[in-house]
C-alpha cells in the first residue's frame, strides 16, 4: 500500500503539470507585479526603478487606506452571509418535497454574467424610476434614498448584489457537501429521537465542517480581491465611497497610467490576503482536523 | 407540525420568486429598446416586444462563431481544470510525500492574485511565445486561474472519502491510475459536478482575458459579442439583453444536467460501495 | 508502470515549456511577408451599434485596398472602454496595432513620450493639413509634431425641451440670471431641470468648465492646466461655488452622482428632465435618428451657455476633437499605414456627416451637403466660435484628469468645499 502510494514518479505526474501551469501563468505574473511595484511606469514609456517608493506612498494614501477598509467590510459581510447560505442549503438538502426544483431555481442568478446582474441592480437602485424607490413611493416614503449617489449608503447598497451574486456559488458547494453526508448517520440520529434541527446542527454541520472552513477562506479571499460589480455599478464612487482595493488598483493602473503604483497596490492586496488566509486557517483549525 | 411547514414553504416560495425573477426580467429587458429600458418602470413588460433585438443579434456580427468558440473553449477548459485539479487533490490527500502541504499552499496562493494585475505580465509572456490571438492562450489561462479554486473545493470532499475501498483495491494489485480513474473519480461525481458547474459558469462568462489576448473575430466568444452593441457614446441595451439571454440559455440547460448529477453520483457511489 | 509515467510526464513538461519558454520567431509573423502587407487597424465603432460608422470604415478600407494592391487591412473592433483597456495592455508590450484610434492632448502624451506613436507631419504636408478645421490637429500635437489625425469635432451646447419650456412660459436663456430663473421655475413645479449623469464625471466637468469659462474668461482653464495660471485664481472658486448653488437649488436630477450619462440622457429623452448639456455627437438623437419619436426630436432646441453677470463670450465653447487616428512608431508597415490614415481622412469627412451624423474635424461645405437644420446651426457655431476649450479631462495628463474628475464628483456631491476643490486641483497640477 504505502509503496504504491509513495511512487515519486506518479506523484510528479499527478501534481507537476498543474503546478507548472500555475507557476508559469500565475506566479510569474505575481513576481512581475511585485517588481513593477518597484518602478515608476506609465505602461507606454520607460520603466524607472524607484525602490520602495510606491509601497511607502500607498501607506500614506488616504484613498488606498479607505479602499482597504471597504474590502475588509465586504469580507466581513461575505463571511457572515455564509451562515444564511448554510441554512438555505440545509433546507434544500433535507428530505422535504420540492427541493429538487427549488435548488435549481435558487441557483439561477449565479448563471448570469456580471453585466446582466449590474444592469438589473442599477434598475433596482435607480433614484427615480427604480424598483426599490417605486415601492418605497407606494409605501408613502417621500424622499427615498439615492442608493448609489449617497456616499453614506452606497457601500452597503453595493454589497447586497455582490452577496446575492455569490449566494448560488456557496449554496451549491454546501449542498453537494450535505448530500455527501452518509445516510446511516442521519438515520441513526433520527432513531435516537433527534429533531431535524438537532440533526442539522449536531450531525450534518460538524460533518461538513471541512468544507465550511474552505468556504470561509474562499469568501474572505474572494471579497478582498473583488472587482466586477463595483466597477460597473459605481466605478468606486461617488468620490471613493465604494472604492475597494481591486477597483482602486485598476483605476490607478488603467485610469491614471500609474502602472507602477497600481502594481504596488496589487501586491499589497496579495500580502493582505495571504495574512488573512493564514489567520483564518489558524482560527478555524481544530485538533481533530485532518487537513490543516 | 403542519403550520411550521406551511410557513417554511411560503418563505421558500418567496425566495424562489426572487431568484427566478432576474431571468424573467432579462427576457423582458431583451425585448425593449433604450427608451423603454431607461424611461419606463423596470417592472413593466415590453409595450411592443422588440423581437428585432434577437434578429439583430443573430444577423449583425458573428454570433454563430462566438457561440461555437464559447462552447469548445468552455468544455475544454472545464475538462482540463477538473481533471487536473482532481489529480492534484488526489495526490495531496492520498499519496505519501513530504511536500504535500507546501504544494497545497502554493496552489492556494494562486487563488489570491487579482486578475487585472496579471493582465500585462501575461500578455507580455504570451506575446513572447507567439500565443497572442491563439485560443490556446485562453484555455491554459482559464485552466490555471481556476485550478486553485477547484482544488480547494475538491479538498474538503476528498478528506471525507472512506479509505477502505482504495486500500482493498491496492491490495488487489490495482495501479494508481486505475484506482484514480476507475474508483476515485466515479466516487467523487457529486463534487466533480459541482466544480464543473462552477468552472463552466466562470469560463462561459469570462471576458477580460478573451478581450485582451484575442483579436481575430474567428476566435472571439459570446461575452465579447456583447461589445458589438456598445458604441462610442451610446449603447444598445436591448440587443445586449438579447445577447445575454441567448448566452444564458445553454448554460441553464447544462446547469440543470450537471445539477442532477450531484445526487446521481451519490446513489451510484452508494451502489458500488 | 514507471516508464509510462515518465514518458507522460516528460511529454507534458515539453508542452508546457513550449508554452512558457523560448521561441520569439512567431511573434512578428504575418505582418509583412514579401509582396503582401497587412495593416492591423483597431477602431471602436462596432457593426451592431454604430452601423453607419462601421460601414463607412469598411468602404474606406475597400477603396484603399483597391488602390493599393498587395496591402490588406485587418480590422479589430472593440467597444469604447475595452478598446482603451486593450490599447494600454498592448502598449505595455510595445505591440500597438499599426493604425488605431487615440484621443487628443493628455490622452496621447504617455504614448508619445514612450515613443509609440509615429509623428505624422510628413502625412500632413502637401495639402492634407488644409483639410482640417484650424486648431484640431494642434490638439494632437506635442512640440510641433502631430501624432494623430482628428476625425471628430464637437462642441457642447445645452439641449433643451421646448415643449417643457413652453408649458411654463420659459424660453432659452441669454444670461445666467434667466437660466437660474428657469431652474427655479422648473424645480418649483416638480420638474427636474437638468439631466446629469455624474457617475461618469466628465459630464459634470462640462458644467464646471462653462462656469469657469464665463466667469474667468475663455483661456483661464487652459492656462491653469498649462501652468501659466493657477487654480488659486478666485474665478475658479467662484465657479465651484456656483456649481454648489445649482446643486442646492435642485437643478440636477435626483441621484445624479449615481447615474451614468446614458441613464441621464434617457431621462431627458423621456421628457423627465428639461435640459441636458452634452457634446454635439448626440445630434442624431434630436435630428435624424428614426428610432426617436419625431415629436420629441422636433421639440428639442439648443442654446449656448449663457453669460454670467454680463461676463463671458457665448461664442466660446467647451468641446474639441474626439477620436483621431494614430500610426504606431514601431509598425512594420509604417509607410502603408501612413498612406492609409491619409486616405482615411480624405474620405471620411463628407461621408461621416451625411451618413453617420458625425461632425468631422475636416471642413464641411454646408452648401454641398444636405443636412438637418440643427447640424447647419452647429456647424455655423463652430465656424463662428471665438474659442473652443478642450474637455478638461482630455486636456490634462491622465493622472491629473483622474484627480479632476474625482473632485468634480465630490464638488457636485457637496463632499468638498470650493476652497478644497481649487486647492486640490492646484496641488495635483503642480506635481
Amino acid at each position: 500500500m504505502n509503496k504504491v502510494m509513495s511512487n515519486k514518479w506518479m506523484i510528479a505526474l499527478y501534481v507537476l503539470p498543474s503546478l507548472m501551469l500555475v507557476a508559469i501563468l500565475i506566479f510569474i505574473p505575481l513576481v512581475l507585479t511585485g517588481y513593477y511595484g518597484l518602478t515608476e511606469w506609465n505602461g507606454a514609456g520607460v520603466m524607472k526603478f524607484v525602490g520602495l517608493e510606491n509601497y511607502a506612498h500607498a501607506l500614506q494614501d488616504e484613498q488606498f487606506r479607505e479602499s482597504v477598509v471597504h474590502s475588509f467590510l465586504l469580507a466581513l459581510f461575505s463571511t457572515l452571509s455564509l451562515g444564511i447560505y448554510l441554512v438555505v442549503s440545509l433546507i434544500l438538502a433535507s428530505k422535504i418535497k420540492g427541493t429538487n426544483l427549488l435548488r435549481k431555481i435558487y441557483l439561477i442568478p449565479m448563471l448570469l454574467s456580471s453585466v446582466a446582474i449590474a444592469q438589473l441592480w442599477l434598475k433596482v437602485y435607480h433614484p427615480t424610476n427604480g424598483m426599490l424607490n417605486s415601492l418605497l413611493n407606494l409605501l408613502g416614503v417621500d424622499h427615498p434614498p439615492e442608493w448609489l449617489a449617497n456616499p453614506d449608503i452606497v457601500l452597503y447598497a453595493i454589497f447586497i448584489p455582490i452577496l446575492w451574486q455569490y449566494a448560488g456559488f456557496y449554496i451549491l458547494i454546501y449542498y453537494a457537501a450535505l448530500k455527501n453526508v452518509p445516510e446511516e448517520l442521519i438515520e441513526a440520529a433520527r432513531i435516537d429521537g433527534a429533531t431535524p434541527l438537532q440533526i442539522a446542527l449536531k450531525v450534518k454541520v460538524p460533518l461538513i465542517s471541512g468544507i465550511i472552513k474552505v468556504t470561509v477562506v474562499l469568501a474572505i479571499v474572494g471579497s478582498l480581491k473583488y472587482f466586477d460589480l463595483i466597477y460597473v455599478m459605481t466605478g468606486g464612487g461617488p468620490n471613493g465611497a465604494s472604492e475597494v482595493m481591486a477597483s482602486y488598483m485598476y483605476k490607478e493602473a488603467f485610469g491614471s497610467y500609474h502602472f507602477g503604483y497600481g502594481s504596488a497596490i496589487a501586491f499589497y492586496l496579495l500580502i493582505i490576503t495571504l495574512i488573512m488566509t493564514y489567520f483564518t486557517r489558524k482560527l478555524t483549525a481544530s485538533k481533530d482536523d485532518v487537513q490543516y | 407540525m403542519k403550520l411550521p411547514y406551511v410557513f417554511l414553504y411560503m418563505v421558500l416560495a418567496l425566495i424562489a420568486v426572487f431568484q427566478i425573477y432576474p431571468l424573467i426580467w432579462l427576457l423582458s429587458f431583451s425585448l425593449k429598446d433604450n427608451t423603454e429600458i431607461f424611461g419606463k418602470s423596470p417592472f413593466a413588460l415590453p409595450e411592443s416586444p422588440k423581437w428585432e433585438n434577437y434578429v439583430k443579434v443573430w444577423t449583425d456580427g458573428n454570433i454563430g462563431t462566438y457561440f461555437f468558440n464559447s462552447v469548445w473553449i468552455t468544455v475544454l477548459s472545464v475538462a482540463l481544470t477538473v481533471l487536473l485539479a482532481s489529480m492534484v487533490t488526489f495526490a495531496i490527500t492520498r499519496m505519501n510525500w513530504k511536500l504535500n502541504k507546501p504544494v497545497l499552499g502554493l496552489f492556494m496562493v494562486g487563488y489570491m492574485i487579482p486578475i487585472h494585475s496579471a493582465l500585462i505580465p501575461l500578455f507580455s509572456m504570451f506575446n513572447k511565445v507567439g500565443l497572442i490571438d491563439n485560443p490556446l492562450s485562453i484555455v491554459i489561462t482559464y485552466t490555471a486561474y481556476n485550478l486553485p479554486l477547484t482544488i480547494m473545493i475538491l479538498l474538503g470532499f476528498y478528506y471525507s472519502l472512506p479509505r477502505e475501498m482504495e486500500e482493498a483495491a491496492i491490495m488487489d494489485g490495482c495501479s494508481i491510475n486505475r484506482l484514480f480513474f476507475k474508483i476515485i473519480l466515479p466516487m467523487t461525481t457529486p463534487v466533480v459536478s459541482t466544480t464543473v458547474i462552477i468552472n463552466m459558469i466562470f469560463n462561459w462568462n469570462e471576458f477580460v482575458f478573451v478581450n485582451t489576448f484575442i483579436s481575430s473575430e474567428k476566435y472571439k466568444t459570446l461575452t465579447v459579442g456583447i461589445q458589438n452593441f456598445i458604441g462610442q457614446y451610446m449603447t444598445d441595451w436591448g440587443a445586449i439583453g438579447a445577447t445575454l439571454m441567448i448566452s444564458v440559455l445553454p448554460l441553464l440547460i447544462a446547469f440543470i444536467f450537471f445539477s442532477d448529477r450531484i445526487i446521481d453520483g451519490i446513489t451510484a457511489g452508494a451502489v458500488k460501495g | 508502470m514507471k516508464k509510462k509515467a515518465v514518458t507522460l510526464l516528460s511529454l507534458l513538461l515539453m508542452l508546457l515549456l513550449a508554452v512558457a519558454g523560448c521561441g520569439d520567431d512567431q511573434a512578428s509573423e504575418g505582418e509583412s511577408d514579401g509582396e503582401n502587407k497587412t495593416i492591423q487597424f483597431m477602431h471602436l465603432w462596432p457593426e451592431g451599434n454604430s452601423t453607419a460608422h462601421y460601414n463607412i470604415v469598411e468602404d474606406i478600407i475597400d477603396g484603399f485596398e483597391k488602390e493599393n494592391p498587395g496591402v490588406k487591412v485587418d480590422v479589430e473592433v472593440l467597444s469604447n472602454e475595452q478598446y482603451k483597456e486593450k490599447i494600454k495592455v498592448l502598449s505595455s508590450s510595445d505591440k500597438l496595432p499599426d493604425v488605431g484610434m487615440t484621443w487628443a492632448a493628455g490622452y496621447l502624451k504617455p504614448y508619445v513620450e514612450g515613443n509609440q506613436f509615429a509623428p505624422l507631419n510628413d502625412v500632413l504636408d502637401g495639402g492634407l493639413e488644409d483639410l482640417f478645421v484650424s486648431g484640431t490637429v494642434e490638439a494632437y500635437s506635442i512640440d510641433g509634431q502631430a501624432y494623430g489625425l482628428p476625425l471628430e469635432l464637437n462642441i457642447a451646447p445645452v439641449f433643451y425641451n421646448k415643449a417643457m419650456f413652453d408649458e411654463y412660459g420659459l424660453s432659452a436663456p441669454e444670461t445666467y440670471e434667466e437660466f437660474k430663473n428657469i431652474v427655479s421655475v422648473l424645480a418649483d413645479n416638480g420638474v427636474a431641470p437638468i439631466a446629469l449623469g455624474n457617475k461618469d464625471r466628465w459630464t459634470g466637468s462640462l458644467w464646471y468648465m462653462y462656469l469657469a469659462d464665463r466667469i474667468g474668461g475663455p483661456n483661464l482653464l487652459t492656462e491653469a492646466i498649462n501652468g501659466t495660471e493657477t487654480f488659486h485664481n478666485a474665478e475658479f472658486q467662484k465657479a465651484a461655488e456656483e456649481i454648489q448653488n445649482l446643486v442646492n437649488q435642485d437643478a440636477f436630477v435626483q441621484g445624479f452622482n449615481g447615474l451614468s450619462d446614458q441613464e441621464a440622457k434617457s431621462l431627458f429623452m423621456n421628457s423627465q428632465a428639461a435640459m441636458y448639456l452634452i457634446g454635439s455627437w448626440d445630434l442624431p438623437n434630436y435630428t435624424t435618428n428614426e428610432e426617436v419619436p419625431q415629436e420629441f426630436r422636433d421639440s428639442i432646441g439648443y442654446f449656448s451657455f449663457p453669460t454670467v453677470d454680463g461676463m463671458g463670450d457665448r461664442n466660446s465653447w467647451v468641446g474639441g476633437p474626439g477620436v483621431g487616428l494614430f500610426v504606431a512608431e514601431n509598425s512594420d508597415v509604417k509607410d502603408e499605414a501612413k498612406a492609409f490614415v491619409k486616405y482615411f481622412v480624405e474620405q471620411w469627412g463628407e461621408q461621416a456627416v451625411t451618413k453617420a451624423g458625425v461632425i468631422p474635424a475636416t471642413k464641411v461645405d454646408t452648401d454641398k451637403v444636405d443636412l438637418h437644420q440643427m447640424y447647419i446651426d452647429v456647424l455655423n457655431d463652430l465656424s463662428n466660435a471665438s474659442n473652443i476649450t478642450l474637455f478638461a479631462d482630455v486636456q490634462m495628463d491622465p493622472d491629473d484628469a483622474q484627480t479632476h474628475l474625482d473632485l468634480i464628483q465630490a464638488l457636485f456631491g457637496l463632499d468638498v468645499t470650493p476652497e478644497e476643490f481649487t486647492e486640490q486641483h492646484q496641488e495635483a497640477l503642480s506635481n
